[in-house]
Order: structure tokens, then C-alpha cells, then sequence
């Protein structure tokens, strides 16, 4: 026992009292989410600082007499005159797959009440994109679900695509259907044990948007069964102006751990107009010159280097990737704005959505001629590429010849089957939401409809006809479909089976 | 109406004009208040304003307060003012202040340099680690 005190006492003895050297200032002028503070000396650009009582904030401006800050959370405890402290550390938030499933603010602090968050790692919130040597092209496909972006818009892992459109047209829902439709996949691939299935785990970035809207959007997640792969950061509309700013980062951080570990990703920022306005909003506040539309100078590459950081690894760095789904609202459908032209010039690809089109019934809204994905088209699967390779120009075809039909002139009868099949692709791609086709079908009704099937069916009823053969299909030929899917392509002998089948249903069908 | 920025820049002139070997002249500092009082440039009350504002950060960075429990004994402070010379050059400003707050032990602050080796900076540490 003896021994023990002894020991005790030698290591009381050994140990160091030492003053820790600590770098503070004062804090001077306090507004709007945004400090002004004198001292810190030592502060680095992103360095978290502690305001005490759990503040926290980030030292934006580094000048040469003060520091300007944004705080995070409450603040309205923090008053002029408060003591200041730099942590040494940059922002961070935890990352990993104990994330998926919840429901986080931008720190990764839990909001669904379900306990808190055993993450054992964590990334910083600011991080530099990967090089290109780390790079590879896009060659595996994200499937949204959605045939008419699946088949003329595809969108690879890896790839930028954005979708924009005016408020109201369905671009909220593009994304979740993609995130329904890859939990489906993931679910799919787990129950059948296929380890060559690589899940794409979802993250969905609500920022500056109503309460009530994320709360609709996580229950539909939830009762699509699509929250065990997705992570949901929210900054909603009645968060600080800084907390949106940052919220695309901090989801992105998340995102970059299942790419750095060899997965892969998809992330939804969901908008980033209300994150260019949040932006605008703490550089005007912290006295940044102000430039177009009092847009800071720098908002381009706020958004670019949010965006660069989605990539696709090559094998020698894990072979992860990261795709990224940022959203624009437009005003009026105005493109040429600001913001949209920045991202659109960023992105590899938009999604255009129409009010117009979204008002004439047509839903999703795509827009094909303002639609495109630069680099999506290398990484459809063969099946797709068999029968969606005309379907885009067919289709820009019937716009215009419509627009011409309109004027009642006689038109000869190429014209007429043109228009005719047009409106019958049309119908085909009209699809309700989070209701995500599977590739497979997609591909049997797209050759039904290319290949002259569906040519003798009225158009009213084509919708009609498509769900009657899908039933078909699924119920009487799912090897065929099982075939297609595992061979991601249509071999001689599957476009046989399929030619007998849609001809076999076709007798039915009336 | 001369522009904010204007100001900062000529209080800044002004400022470095005070400079002696890197170092603020107190002497300087009086005769450049002297000139802007007599000559009354535009916006000269501003221009004090941020001058002052350049002088207070000034000392304040070379000035050293400490702080303690109870007031400190000649040979302590003597032993402090050579352990804080080696780090931060001579030419300090002391200020000695007794804060009974802090229970026991003292606390150093240089500029926006803070050494605390008090309790109550020690349990306030403490208290942190466990939030």
C-alpha cells in the first residue's frame, strides 16, 4: 500500500503545471452573425474561435488592426467587449457512416433526436479538390430513375450536373428520386449479397429552405425507406445567414470520406442561390468590396471550389467518387443571370426545367434542347446507349416540327410520323414522382416505343399501354428484364425476346 | 468630406511617423497631436480618432498585465519581468493588478498573448473539457 502512495506522490511531483499560451482578443463591434475583434494575433484564415458559453466562430477576415469573424449557433449571448480565444484548429465536421441515416446541422450536431453521433473521424470543412493526377474520366452511371434523364441527360459518378429552373418545377424532386432510386439499388444489392455493387450513399444539403419543406422531405426519404443511405444537413431558412454558407461545405466534407475510402457518393445541394444570397449577405456585413449585383468578387470561386471537390478517383486512390447535384432557382427562367451562368459555367451538364412544360402536364419538366450532360454519355450502360441514342434528336425534331404544325400547314407524311412518335416520347417520358423506374424497364419501353410499337396506340392512352406492358414484363418476363440488367446490353437474342413479347402483349392489349 | 478610407490611410502616416526604431515615441506622439490640432485638416477629428485607435493597439501590444490572486512580491516580479523579456525584447509597459477571482496563481498577458496559471483558469478548463 506503501508503494502505491509513493507512487502517487512521484507523479504528483512529475507533473507539469505549466501556463498553456493562449491567443486572445476583444471582441469590438458584434452584428448580424458577424464579430469585429480586436487582438488575435496569431489567428489563421478558417480558424475556429472560441467565444466561450459554446460560441464558436471563424476568423473570415484577417486584417491588419482586427479580425473579422462569422459566429456559429446562438449567438446572441456574445457582446462587445467579450473575450475571444483562437483554437488552433480549422472548422471540422465529423464524417463516416455513422452519419447516414440522421439528420445534421452544420457542425454534425444531431436535430432528429435520435442520440448522438458516435463518429470517430473528422475532416475539415475547407479542403482543396483533388488533383489531377488523383482524377480519372466518368465511367460508371448514377441512375436517377428517371428515364428521360437516364436516357438523354445520363449522369455519371463523379460528374456535376445541375439542375435548374424556376421556382415550382420539380427540381427538388429530381433529386430526391435519385436518392429514392439508389436506395432502392443499395437495398437490392444487399438483399442479393452482390459485393460488386457499388452502393452510392446520398447526402442532401437543404439550405436557407422552410422548415416545413425539409421536414416533408425527410419524411418522404423515410417512408421510401431511402434514410439508411442518406445524410441530411440542414440550414434552413431561419438559421444565421453563416450557417448556409457553410452548410455546402460541411456536406461536402461528409461526402469526401466515402470517396477518400474508396465509395461512392452523391451530394444535393439544395439551393445554391439562397447560398450565393447567405454569402453576399456575411461579405456585405463584413465590409468585402462588392461587385456585381453586390455579389462579393469571389462568389465564383465560392461555388467552384465547392464543386471541383465532386470527382471520380482512379484505382491507384481508391477508386471513390463523388457526384455532385447542385440546384439554381432562376427568376422567370432567366439563364443568363449571375449565379446560373457562374454554376452553369462550372457544371458538366444542366438539368433546364420549364414552367411551361411543368404547366402543360409534362412532368418531369425537362427541357431537351437546354438540357445536356457533357460527360454522362461514356458512362450509360450499353443497353441505354442501344436505344436512347436517337431518342434526344427525335425529340428536338418533333419541338420544332410541332411548332410548325400549329400553323395548320399540309404536311407530308414523314412529317406526320415524326410529330406522331414525338408525342408518343413524350408521353413515355412523363413520369410521376418518387416513383423511380428501373433501368431495365426503361430500356424495354424505350425500344418498344423506338422500334414502331407503340406507333398504333392513341396518345391519350400511351401512358396506359407503357404501365400494361411494364406489368407484363415484370410478371411474364423477368428473366428478360433479369437479362438485360445483368448483360447491360441488348444482345440479338435479348431484342428477339423482347420483339416476341411486346407482340405477344400487344394481342392482348386493347 | 474626406472618405473613411482617407482617414485610415493619413492616421496610419501619421502613426508610422511616431516611430522610433520600431518603437512608439511618446514625444512624437505629442508633437503630431500639436500639428493636426493647429493646422485643423479636413476630418481632423476622425483623423485623431484613428490615430488614438493605432497608439491604444500599440500599447497594448507592449504593454504586460498581470494579474493575481494576491499582490506579488519584488522578487517574483522580478524574476517574471526577465522570464518575459527573453520572449518578447525589452521596452514593456507592467501593469500589476490583484483579482482575488482568480483563487490562486496569476495570469500573463502580452498583446494577445495570454499565459493563465490560475485556478480559476484551471477549472474554467476543466469545466470546458467536460462539455
Amino acid at each position: 500500500m506503501s508503494q502505491l502512495l509513493q507512487e502517487i506522490e512521484a507523479r504528483i511531483a512529475g507533473a507539469k503545471t505549466a501556463a498553456r499560451r493562449q491567443n486572445v482578443g476583444v471582441v469590438r463591434e458584434v452584428g448580424d452573425g458577424v464579430v469585429r475583434i480586436e487582438g488575435l494575433d496569431d489567428a489563421m484564415l478558417n480558424e475556429m474561435l472560441d467565444f466561450g458559453n459554446g460560441v464558436m466562430g471563424i476568423a473570415l477576415n484577417l486584417e491588419e488592426t482586427e479580425v473579422g469573424a462569422i459566429l456559429l449557433g446562438d449567438f446572441t449571448s456574445v457582446r462587445e467587449g467579450h473575450e475571444v480565444r483562437t483554437t488552433g484548429k480549422v472548422l471540422q465536421v465529423p464524417v463516416g457512416k455513422a452519419l447516414l441515416g440522421r439528420v445534421v446541422d452544420v457542425l454534425g450536431r444531431p436535430l432528429d433526436g435520435k442520440g448522438p453521433i458516435q463518429a470517430d473521424t473528422f475532416y475539415p470543412v475547407e479542403k482543396i479538390a483533388p488533383g489531377i493526377i488523383k482524377r480519372r474520366s466518368v465511367n460508371q452511371p448514377v441512375q436517377t430513375g428517371i428515364m428521360a434523364i437516364d436516357a438523354m441527360i445520363p449522369i455519371g459518378r463523379g460528374q456535376r450536373e445541375l439542375i435548374i429552373g424556376d421556382r415550382s418545377t420539380g427540381k427538388t424532386t429530381i433529386a430526391i428520386d435519385t436518392i429514392i432510386n439508389n436506395a432502392r439499388l443499395n437495398r437490392a444489392a444487399e438483399q442479393a449479397g452482390d459485393t460488386s455493387y457499388r452502393p452510392l450513399y446520398c447526402i442532401y444539403v437543404a439550405i436557407g429552405q422552410k422548415q416545413s419543406s425539409i421536414a416533408r422531405i425527410i419524411s418522404v426519404l423515410e417512408e421510401h425507406g431511402a434514410m439508411p443511405y442518406t445524410i441530411v444537413v440542414v440550414a434552413s431558412a431561419s438559421d444565421a445567414a453563416t450557417n448556409q454558407y457553410l452548410a455546402p461545405f460541411a456536406g461536402c466534407a461528409m461526402g469526401e470520406w466515402f470517396m477518400d475510402n474508396g465509395m461512392d457518393a452523391l451530394i444535393v445541394y439544395d439551393d445554391l442561390s439562397k447560398h450565393a444570397v447567405a454569402y453576399r449577405q456575411v461579405s456585405l456585413v463584413l465590409k468585402r468590396p462588392s461587385g456585381r449585383e453586390a455579389y462579393p468578387g469571389d462568389i465564383f470561386y465560392l461555388h467552384s471550389r465547392l464543386l471541383e471537390r465532386a470527382a471520380r478517383l482512379n484505382e491507384n486512390y481508391g477508386n471513390g467518387s463523388l457526384t455532385a447535384l447542385p440546384i439554381i432557382e432562376t427568376q422567370l427562367g432567366d439563364v443568363s443571370a449571375y449565379i446560373p451562368t457562374n454554376v452553369i459555367s462550372i457544371t458538366d451538364g444542366q438539368i433546364y426545367l420549364e414552367t411551361d412544360l411543368f404547366y402543360q402536364g409534362v412532368r418531369p419538366a425537362i427541357s431537351v434542347g437546354l438540357s445536356v450532360s457533357r460527360v454522362g454519355s461514356s458512362a450509360q450502360i450499353k443497353a441505354m446507349k442501344q436505344v436512347a441514342a436517337r431518342i434526344k434528336g427525335e425529340l428536338a425534331q418533333f419541338r420544332e416540327l410541332a411548332a410548325f404544325a400549329q400553323f395548320g400547314s399540309d404536311l407530308d407524311a414523314v412529317t406526320q410520323a415524326k410529330i406522331e412518335r414525338g408525342k408518343r416520347i413524350v408521353e413515355v417520358f412523363k413520369q410521376e414522382q418518387y416513383r423511380p423506374i428501373p433501368v431495365e424497364i426503361q430500356v424495354a419501353v424505350l425500344w418498344t416505343v423506338q422500334n414502331g410499337f407503340m406507333d398504333d396506340v392513341p396518345v391519350e392512352r400511351i401512358k396506359e399501354f407503357q404501365a400494361k406492358l411494364v406489368d407484363y414484363l415484370t410478371t411474364r418476363k423477368a428473366d428478360l428484364l433479369a437479362r438485360i440488367l445483368r448483360e447491360k446490353a441488348l444482345s440479338d437474342a435479348s431484342v428477339a425476346e423482347l420483339k416476341a413479347a411486346v407482340s405477344d402483349f400487344k394481342q392482348t392489349w386493347h | 468630406m474626406v472618405s473613411t478610407r482617407q482617414i485610415r490611410r493619413d492616421a496610419k502616416r501619421l502613426y508610422r511617423a511616431c516611430l522610433v526604431q520600431g518603437r512608439l515615441d511618446p514625444d512624437r506622439v505629442r508633437q503630431a497631436m500639436d500639428l493636426v490640432l493647429s493646422e485643423k485638416p479636413r476630418g481632423y477629428l476622425r483623423l485623431l480618432v484613428h490615430f488614438q485607435r493605432l497608439v491604444k493597439l500599440d500599447l497594448q501590444r507592449r504593454t504586460a498585465q498581470v494579474e493575481s490572486a494576491v499582490v506579488l512580491g519584488d522578487d517574483l516580479r522580478s524574476q517574471l519581468g526577465e522570464k518575459v523579456h527573453q520572449r518578447y525584447g525589452p521596452g514593456l509597459f507592467w501593469e500589476y493588478r490583484v483579482q482575488p477571482e482568480l483563487i490562486a496563481g496569476l495570469r500573463l498577458r502580452v498583446g494577445s498573448d495570454v499565459y493563465d496559471a490560475s485556478v480559476l483558469g484551471r477549472l474554467r478548463e476543466l469545466a470546458e473539457s467536460f462539455e
